[in-house]
């Protein structure tokens, strides 16, 4: 279904890299380490050539379906069942990581900024920019991506360059790290660190066509393997391997390391602020497309009336977890096992199924008059 | 109590969004016929229900008509403009030759609207004693031969209606009605006091112009067309306001200036309904899209070089009678950041001013909060040396940073309010009270800390140094805010601050143009003149966000001297 609102590639862009490399703040680059030891940055590179690899399939196999999504893709494949179900599995992903990342950016910025705060006061900040930017609407999270997110990638690099003084090539030996099974076995599981690709599978009715969904995939990929390989290689440069696990947010680490004299020193305020805009960014990302993916699989006409019911969901469900502990369980055991096939096997899924019945010819038309859906609804505009 | 709970209601449940009509700007080749023609502009043509009945007198019909008889024109004359009641109305009844016959005629104006020299030299003098002559004509009609041959003023107009010849007098003309005539003269013979063109009070630049907007439309209008010689320039007029009738006139020029954004300014200031406009800051409230966001959505400037410049980038200006700023529409929140100066000095220097201008902001907008932020929660995070500094100087204050620094703020923005009401010579001494009672004084009565001080006066400072006084009540405002996040959550209520704050800029829009443009969106063509400034020479193109219907301001090679020297080389090979 087509959208009254379409918007540019830089901003697509800005979108998909900002929920990949989010991860970059929290245990990304530790949890490399954990994995395949110093040869983390080759478990980076493995697992994004696959990325890349599954990710051209895909957009091959999207190549006839311009300007729908996922769910659009369900309905022509499967009817109203498939895309119904389509839409449950999306949304229970997406409840699941909103609530995993708002439980753990506010454990986190609770470590290192707020000690002395609850964390459902902390939790109560993120709750609170994701509704009203969810309020918003599509249109202003990714505009408002647009402007941040060169300016997180900027804060980063600054914190990975200043703090290349510190790195020694010999942190990366061995060259093999924990050794193939760390780097292939657990790497392929890795593949869940680009899950947010599935956002862009649901963003073809707010892209021109199908030419700019390829071309934002592709850019999006590169320049957050970039970032994901950049963020590893320093970090595990920068710390003795036994070092390396003992941090949980690396980057913050590397912030803390950084020393130019009296003056240029104590670093880690940048990666605050920074930290805060990313999960701010990413939250109110999760939240839209949640509230989105809900409203399109049961055919709503407006999104507003779910802000406030999906935000307390949200919310209390990430106040479940008795602590960070439990929530990095719950995000290895969940999120690194199973994202990575609701992002990429449900979508060749659903696209050949689409595929076969476009060419028997059986397929339903799903689409109603222009301007309007099933249930006689207002043309879709994500500002409702 | 039922206002309570009607917002209680629209809190908690949902109702259906009422439809609203948003304006979309269109790009220029859904224009139509693809020539660069706007829409032509609509035709210009006492009692309550008269005035509801004829609308702000933009609407042509719906007008009382003038009667033949000279009697029944002077009594609707005198029960509309009250006379004897009004006693600056008036009326003079004299005869004018004809051929052989005398005709009875009056006028009407008000004294010390007009110039009563040309009244009496222009207009009562032909008509009273050279009528007499005998002048060599055949032309029978008596209307044409006044016009002809009688009135030698030089603006004469013919009107037919009699709320067209209310509008004249009311606006410094004089109506002249003829016995006989169903329709009555208008001669413009404004000769009001006003203000001479001065230099502008807030916007003063170094290098540029000195000149500033006046009061009157007319000056105005001719101040920015003695800038922009250019026949595609139009002033369209507007009345607006249904018993003030305030003169305005929309500004563009024709073959550059979007016609959807034209045609929604006309649109939107004819359909204000409001009896008395007096300024353009009445007309910018009634016009905005956005009631509540603290940013203005318009340039407000007394500068017409600035209006100029604005209009040649395909923008649009509303020039209000009575009012010394000029609104130009739409506008980005890069633009408000601009000064007229960047464009007249060098681009070193421009681009220094910019860069001190956008610290300023920050320091503006967030200094306070980051203060209360980083003392109150992020102590580590400043280097130790600065660290024993600022507890040293806070030891003997008995308040909490948050109040400390909002005794401060408040009694700052007092001052500033107390600056601006003060008389003149009066002023000196508001800042003898300031810097003493509130600087030294509260710092030596261990009120408020040393640092807390210069965190205050630099705010205060930055602030000073936006250019668009409207912006910077926006900061003002918005400061409280950030002070409150910060004493909240330290860092985490700055950047939810920066969060909210963004995403109610990127969401808005001023006249269809996305107002953080064109960054967000990013918007085709170059950022020669967005952030920071490029060189003049390299600036090829207008904004294009505006959609202009011709984009290009100037080619490629802009300096042709350096085609020349290329050809022949110069001393240095270059």
């Amino acid at each position: 279904m087509e959208s009254d609102i379409v918007f540019g590639r830089w901003e697509a862009i800005a979108l998909i890299v900002n929920t990949i490399c989010a991860r970059i703040f929290l245990n990304f680059p530790r949890s490399m380490a954990e994995d395949a030891g110093t040869a983390g940055w080759l478990e980076t590179i493995y697992f994004t050539i696959i990325t890349f690899l599954l990710f051209w399939l895909i957009s091959k196999l999207y190549a006839k379906f311009n300007r729908q999504d996922l769910l659009d893709i369900a309905e022509l494949g499967g009817g109203g069942i498939l895309r119904v179900v389509s839409g449950l599995i999306i949304l229970a992903l997406l409840l699941f990581i909103g609530t995993i990342i708002l439980r753990e950016y506010s454990e986190n910025m609770k470590i290192i900024a707020l000690s002395d705060s609850p964390i459902s006061f902390v939790m109560g900040f993120f709750a609170v920019a994701m509704a009203v930017a969810a309020y918003l609407g599509l249109e202003g999270i990714v505009r408002s991506h647009a402007i941040v997110v060169p300016q997180i990638i900027l804060a980063l690099l600054f914190i990975l360059v200043a703090a290349v003084p510190y790195c020694k090539p010999t942190n990366l030996l061995p060259v093999l790290g924990n050794g193939g099974y760390g780097i292939l076995g657990k790497g392929f599981l890795r593949l869940s660190t680009y899950s947010p690709l599935l956002y862009l599978f649901l963003l073809p009715p707010f892209i021109k066509d199908q030419k700019s969904f390829k071309a934002v995939g592709y850019i999006a990929l590169g320049i957050s393997a970039f970032l994901l390989l950049g963020s590893v290689l320093v970090y595990l440069l920068a710390y003795p391997y036994p070092t390396q696990l003992e941090y949980f947010l690396p980057v913050f680490q590397l912030a803390r390391l950084i020393n130019y004299g009296r003056l240029f020193q104590r670093l880690e305020s940048l990666f605050v602020i920074t930290f805060a805009a990313a999960a701010m960014h990413y939250l109110s990302a999760i939240l839209f497309f949640a509230i989105h993916v809900f409203k399109k699989t049961f055919k709503l006409a407006y999104h507003r009336p779910l802000i406030l019911p999906f935000t307390a969901i949200i919310f209390t469900l990430g106040l479940l977890p008795n602590n960070l502990m439990t929530v990095i369980d719950l995000e290895t055991k969940v999120s690194v096992r199973f994202f990575w096939g609701v992002t990429f096997i449900l979508p060749i899924i659903l696209l050949s199924l689409a595929r076969i019945r476009a060419v028997s010819g059986s397929a339903p038309r799903s689409q109603g008059p222009p301007g309007k859906n099933k249930a006689g609804a207002p043309k879709e505009s994500g500002e409702r | 109590m039922s206002g309570f709970f009607d917002t209680l209601k629209g809190w908690l449940l949902f109702a259906e969004p009422a439809p609203r009509e948003q304006f979309i700007l269109r790009e220029n080749e859904s224009e139509g016929d693809g020539s660069l023609k706007n829409s032509q502009p609509e035709g210009t043509t006492s009692s309550k229900k008269r005035r509801r009945q004829k609308g702000n007198g933009n609407d042509a019909g719906a007008t009382q008509p003038i009667s033949r008889r000279l009697a029944d024109n002077l009594s609707a004359i005198k029960e509309r403009f009250n006379v004897p009641t009004n006693s600056d109305v008036m009326i003079r009844e004299f005869d004018i030759i004809v051929g052989k016959k005398a005709i009875a005629a009056f006028m009407i104006y008000y004294d010390g609207m007009v110039d009563r020299k040309v009244v009496n030299d222009d207009l009562l003098l032909p008509l009273m004693l050279l009528s007499n002559l005998d002048i060599k004509s055949d032309e029978a009609r008596v209307p044409a031969y006044i016009r002809s041959h009688l009135l030698t003023h030089n603006q004469i107009k013919v009107v037919s209606a009699l709320d067209q010849v209310v509008g004249e007098i009311n606006f410094g003309g004089v109506g002249i009605f003829v016995d006989g005539m169903d329709s009555a003269f208008t001669a413009d013979v404004k000769g009001f006091e006003h203000r001479t063109v001065e230099r502008p009070n807030t916007e003063m630049v170094i290098r540029g112009p000195q000149e500033g907007f006046t009061e009157t439309i007319r000056v105005n209008t001719a101040l920015i067309r003695k800038r922009l010689k250019d026949e595609d320039l139009i002033v369209e007029d507007v009345l607006v306001g249904l018993r003030s009738k305030t003169p305005c006139a929309i500004m563009y020029i024709r073959d550059i200036a979007n016609d959807s954004i034209v045609a929604e300014v006309r649109r939107r200031l004819k359909s204000i309904q409001s009896d008395y406009i007096h300024d353009s800051g009445e007309i910018e409230q009634f016009i905005e899209e956005s009631t509540f966001l603290t940013s203005p959505h318009m340039v407000a400037t007394e500068r017409p070089d600035r209006v100029a410049a604005l209009l040649t980038e395909g923008r649009v200006a509303v020039i209000v009678h009575g009012s010394p700023f000029a609104l130009v529409m739409p506008t980005t929140a890069f633009e408000l950041v601009h000064s007229p100066e960047d464009h007249y000095v060098r681009v070193p220097y421009a681009n220094l001013l910019r860069a001190v201008r956008i610290l300023a902001m920050t320091v503006a907008l967030l200094l306070p909060g980051l203060y209360i932020a980083i003392t109150n929660f992020h102590q580590g995070m400043l280097p130790t040396g600065l660290l024993l500094s600022i507890e040293a100087a806070r030891e003997r204050v008995p308040f909490p940073s948050l109040v400390e620094i909002l005794i401060m703020e408040v009694s700052f923005e007092l001052i500033r309010e107390a600056g601006i009401r003060i008389p003149g010579t009066i002023g000196p001494t508001l800042g003898i009270i300031g810097a003493l009672i509130l600087g030294q004084a509260a710092v030596a009565a261990s009120i408020v800390s040393p640092i807390l001080i210069i965190v205050v006066a630099i705010t205060g400072i930055g602030s000073f140094a936006i250019p668009n006084f409207s912006y910077a009540y926006s900061f003002r405002i918005l400061r409280f805010g950030y002070i409150i996040l910060g004493a909240l959550a330290g860092f985490l209520g700055i950047s939810l601050g920066l969060f909210l704050h963004g995403m109610t800029l990127v969401t808005s829009k001023s006249f269809g143009v996305p107002f953080m443009a064109p960054f967000a969106p990013r918007t085709a063509g170059d950022l020669g003149d967005v952030v920071f400034k490029e060189p003049i020479w390299k600036q090829e193109r207008r904004p294009d966000y505006l959609e202009p219907k011709d984009e290009v301001r100037q080619p490629k090679i802009s300096r042709g001297w350096i085609g020349q020297q290329d050809r022949g080389g110069d001393q240095h090979g270059e």
